[in-house]
């Protein structure tokens, strides 16, 4: 057993920096919304799901104008990334301007609905649609850096197998560093990343030190859902086929990564979500042989759901975050 | 005879000190005022004694039995009650509804007995609602009973707090600025209720507050804090003159007051 | 208009004669017009209207409860679509039930539960294994199915074990911060499911994916319960003694210690309310609806599978609360048949509907836009649309008035033997 456990460590890493990458900036989404707002933006996963939708639509228009082959497939996914993080990026501000700032004021039990509403109506609205396009809700993406590269673990030390990876992998690695270091580079050095951080930690203040609060809020939902919404190109680019509901699982397993890094702490949500993927991948490649196959794969999302009521039970502040007193 | 003791009570927030080595002792049936300027910790202590922060050490002592450790309600069903800085009224529901919540731990029907509606858990129901109607008469605010509570005026929501705080028939009352915000005439109105409350019902009454007046009217001991130390304790005449308090703060209403 | 309403406020004749001849006409429509969808839903709405009345309570329940054990199965009992329009009005009632239940959860105690269908699983595979031969898999004595008759002590063991869940799910889940709550509550409800679609192994329990088909009916004296017609008086009785318990609760200590909690914590603990007992009270009722309304669906599908038990139910249930109005209990009711319905008939309807338009080349709707598949699109707007709005739901809580003359004929506690100034009684 170890033996397999061992032999499958290799696919497993790579497999689960793959995904952590992708809960990794999701979970910044959830993380810094609710770091502003003390609100699980329960809309966040449909924004990602929007985003592979949006995305996979402008490479498969791409390709219908013939555009894929006459251009570099990197300059086609740069043009579709940046477009897509622009309209994901309106819609989450959209979404914050007419659903959750009305309610700003009303009990949180309100806001939490409106979001499920949101999310509710967005995955419905992007069936539809596809639906009449493709008479079929299950999108597939052209397929782009489908190149598998071998990399030979085997080579280092006999008791792992090769890894395989889809050469997509590099490219889903590399952006998501990218966007991760200009998001930190961002908060933690520009003055916009400033308000953002001073919004968060206490809001009249901010705004006593003429801070535009309405301002800041509206940009960490842009960025948030922009980057969020790229992730999701990049997740339809990984693996190929999309669907509406994939964003609920997965928001809801990013959410448990930025709960596990300390929500509101823009570096524990990248660490849980790397994290998390981690994890996941390695209980989906050895809890059916561990169990004797009792515990089928469908049990490594049972496996995310458990670690977020661990964390939220043992230390709901997660790893890096700070115990914070309610004042009476 | 002492009723309440607070032995070297510490308060820390991790880097922050709120309330360090206070030391209380509060004689049964006294008025006691705790005063000190912003952010000297007064609420916090409250909210030590009334079991909402667990204190970093020291001992808080009702009747001589340890109340740390407990759990907000259970300290209230040991006889403490409270009102709060910021009103914590139960907005949605009615006046006598708020005050029917603070019999909670009087009432003794269990789950069938509410289901069932038996014989036991109506004439209980019946006297509770008798008790709220005879409190809101008490504080003046009877004809209010089927209001919600939202809407009441500020002075009557206050009032409604006391009601409510009552309502657990406790054997000491910590009110928190209890006259903020109230015009005098709505002062004059509470400190009648304060010593009325100290006479008719037994009981022992600590107060937060800011209007010196009132403080140096009503008040039999005064303990000042500031930055989270004790730096005075004595009666009235006592502070009044005390260079430290002066020095820390004591407002205009001093010199006016009787 | 306005004058006419003012008029039939005032003049309680005048509305027994105007409900009067609705619930007549409605009657006579249904009876004679069986296919009438509208007359069927016009005669079930007739209680909405008997609910704005100025009767008294009393008279109020008589009236409804004529309405829909006697009037109502008659009317529709002429024709074919007899059992159809049973089979609505039953599924109506269980999910009443189970909204009243969720109520408690969400509008009463303001926990914000959205793993609710959890519970309504537990109850139906309670049921569903015990009454099929599933359970010959692993219990080591007895002989399965049990017969129907056994239906109806697993309403209450159903009852039990789902309460049960509550509480084990509790504890853990409601020491962590509201706002989590939610999403925790979403993770059981999912666990749930996925283990029920995957026990069936090592020891086949759930029959995984592919269900427990074959569920024995209720059986009561010899007389087997199969059709809607015949399961329908079954749901109303328990549905009645639903509201019953659940009226009881609203207005008593528990009641007010859930409000209390739901509007602010902290000064509910200072007036003496154990927090986490009566949060984890407040679960544990709303489960036990939950699992006894499972053991009734369980017997009325006769089939039982982890399809459904999806988080769209319990989204569905939450839409009822919502749009009804948070904490209020005809809100609710209102609410859970408005959705029901909805679902039910109105969606299908409108698709059939659309679909003859389009047959006879008058208006093409895609088939993508079908009303049918619109539900998450429809719930998702309801809810956006309520919670900017209105809040506090087509029907919002009320608060109990209290009668002055029963507040005021107090008179001091002899037991004390003190009497305190004004009337109040003491303990020093």
């Amino acid at each position: 057993m170890i033996e397999h456990v061992l032999q499958t460590l290799p696919q497993v890493i790579i497999d689960g920096l793959a995904l952590g990458a992708v809960y990794a900036i999701v979970a910044l989404g959830y993380t810094m919304v609710y770091g502003i707002l003390e609100l699980i933006n329960f809309a966040h996963g449909e924004i990602f799901m929007t985003g592979a939708f949006v995305g996979t639509a402008l490479l498969l228009s791409f390709s219908a104008f013939g555009w894929l082959s006459s251009m570099p497939m990197l300059l086609a996914l740069l043009l579709v990334l940046v477009a897509t993080s622009i309209v994901t990026g309106l819609l989450g501000m959209g979404i914050e301007r007419i659903a959750y700032r009305p309610l700003r004021n009303a009990p949180k039990l309100i806001t939490l609905i409106t979001a499920i509403g949101i999310s509710f109506l967005l995955q419905d609205f992007v069936r539809f649609i596809t639906e009449l396009k493709k008479g079929n809700y299950i999108l597939t993406g052209p397929s782009l850096f489908t190149g598998q590269v071998n990399i030979s673990a085997s080579s280092i030390w006999s008791g792992f197998h090769d890894a395989s990876v889809k050469s997509s992998f590099f490219i889903v690695l590399v952006t998501a560093v990218v966007m991760m270091v200009t998001l930190d580079f961002f908060v933690n050095k520009t003055k916009w990343g400033m308000a953002m951080r001073a919004v968060a930690q206490d809001r009249e203040t901010a705004a006593l030190m003429s801070v535009n609060v309405n301002k800041v809020i509206a940009l960490t939902f842009f960025i948030g859902s922009a980057l969020g919404g790229a992730t999701g190109v990049l997740f339809a680019i990984q693996y190929g086929t999309i669907d509406p509901y994939i964003g609920f699982i997965l928001g809801l397993k990013a959410f448990t990564a930025a709960v596990l890094g300390g929500i509101g702490n823009i570096r524990g949500a990248m660490f849980g979500g790397i994290v998390l993927g981690l994890l996941e991948m390695f209980a989906a490649a050895n809890l059916p042989i561990v169990s004797d196959g009792i515990l089928g794969a469908e049990y490594k999302d049972v496996f995310a759901f458990s670690i977020l009521i661990i964390v939220l039970i043992f230390k709901p502040e997660g790893l890096f975050g700070k115990v914070s007193v309610e004042k009476v | 005879m002492s009723i309440l003791t607070v032995k070297q009570l510490t308060k820390q927030f991790g880097g922050l000190i709120a309330n360090n080595n206070i030391d209380m002792d509060v004689q049964k049936g006294s008025i006691t005022a705790v005063i000190g300027p912003n952010g000297a910790g007064k609420t916090t202590l409250f909210n030590m004694v009334t079991g909402v922060y667990q204190p970093t050490s020291g001992d808080i002592l009702l009747n001589g039995e340890s109340l740390v450790g407990l759990k907000p309600h259970q300290v209230a069903q040991k006889g403490i009650s409270r009102t709060f800085q910021n009103i914590r009224l139960f907005r949605a529901m009615t006046v006598l509804e708020n005050v029917m919540v603070g019999m909670h731990t009087h009432l003794r029907s269990g789950l069938f007995h509410m289901i069932l509606s038996t014989p036991l858990m109506r004439k209980e129901e019946k006297e509770a609602k008798q008790e709220a109607y005879r409190l809101l008469q008490y504080v003046g605010l009877e004809s209010l009973y089927n209001e919600e509570a939202k809407n009441l005026p500020y002075g009557a929501q206050r009032k409604l707090e006391i009601a409510r705080a009552l309502a657990t028939k406790p054997k000491v009352l910590l009110l928190d600025e209890p006259a903020a915000g109230m015009n005098p005439k709505e002062t004059a109105e509470l400190t009648k209720l304060i010593y009325d409350m100290r006479e008719q019902l037994q009981l022992t009454i600590i107060l937060i507050e800011h209007d010196m007046k009132l403080v140096m009217e009503i008040s039999e001991h005064i303990i000042v804090l500031d930055h989270g130390e004790k730096i005075a304790e004595g009666t009235p005449d006592d502070i009044r003159n005390n260079e430290k308090v002066i020095e820390a703060y004591l407002g205009k209403g001093a010199t006016t007051a009787s | 208009m306005k004058k006419w309403l003012n008029v039939l406020e005032k003049n309680k004749r005048l509305q027994a004669t105007v409900i009067g001849m609705y619930i007549a006409t409605t009657f006579i429509s249904l009876y004679l017009a069986q296919k009438s969808v509208v007359a069927f839903l016009l005669l079930l709405s007739s209680l909405l209207f008997l609910y704005f009345t100025s009767f008294s309570n009393r008279v109020k329940w008589v009236i409804g409860i004529l309405v829909l054990s006697v009037l109502l199965p008659l009317a529709a009992s002429q024709g074919e679509a007899y059992q159809s329009y049973m089979e609505v009005a039953t599924l109506v009632g269980i999910y009443i039930a189970m909204a009243l239940g969720l109520n408690i959860v969400v509008g009463l105690a303001g926990l914000l539960d959205l793993g609710f269908v959890a519970f309504f699983a537990i109850g139906a595979y309670t049921y569903g294994i015990f009454a099929t031969a599933q359970a010959n898999n692993f219990m080591p004595f007895g002989h399965y199915p049990l017969s129907g008759e056994s239906f109806w002590i697993f309403l209450i063991i159903g009852c039990i074990v789902a309460a049960i869940f509550g509480v084990l799910l509790g504890i853990p889940v409601l020491r962590v911060k509201g706002d989590y709550l939610a999403i925790v509550t979403l993770g059981f409800g999912e666990i749930i499911r996925i283990i029920f679609n995957n026990l069936d192994k090592p020891v086949n329990i759930t029959n995984g994916a592919m269900g427990l088909a074959s569920v024995q009916p209720p059986k009561l004296f010899g007389i087997e319960f199969m059709y809607p017609s015949q399961f329908y008086y079954v749901v109303l009785v328990i549905l009645l003694l639903t509201i019953f318990i659940v009226r009881r609760l609203e207005y008593s200590k528990i009641g007010r210690a859930w409000k209390a909690v739901r509007e602010n914590e902290i000064a509910a603990q200072a007036m003496g309310i154990p927090l986490v007992r009566t949060k984890l009270m407040a679960f544990a009722v709303g489960a036990s609806f939950s699992g006894m309304m499972g053991v009734v669906f369980a017997a009325k599908q006769t089939f039982v599978d982890p399809t459904s038990f999806t988080l769209l139910e319990s989204i569905t249930i939450l839409v009822m609360v919502i749009l009804g109005g948070m904490g209020s209990v005809p809100g609710v009711i209102l609410g859970a048949a408005l959705v029901t319905i909805l679902n039910l008939q109105v969606l299908t309807e409108l698709t059939n509907w659309l679909n003859q338009l389009s047959l006879s080349g008058v208006v093409h709707i895609p088939d993508a836009l079908s009303p049918a598949k619109m539900q998450r699109f429809i719930f998702g707007l309801i809810l956006i649309v309520f919670a900017l709005y209105r809040p506090q739901g087509l029907l919002p809580a009320k608060n109990p008035r209290f009668d002055e003359k029963e507040l005021k004929s107090g008179v001091t506690n002899v037991a004390d033997g003190k009497e305190g100034a004004k009337g109040v009684y003491f303990n020093g």
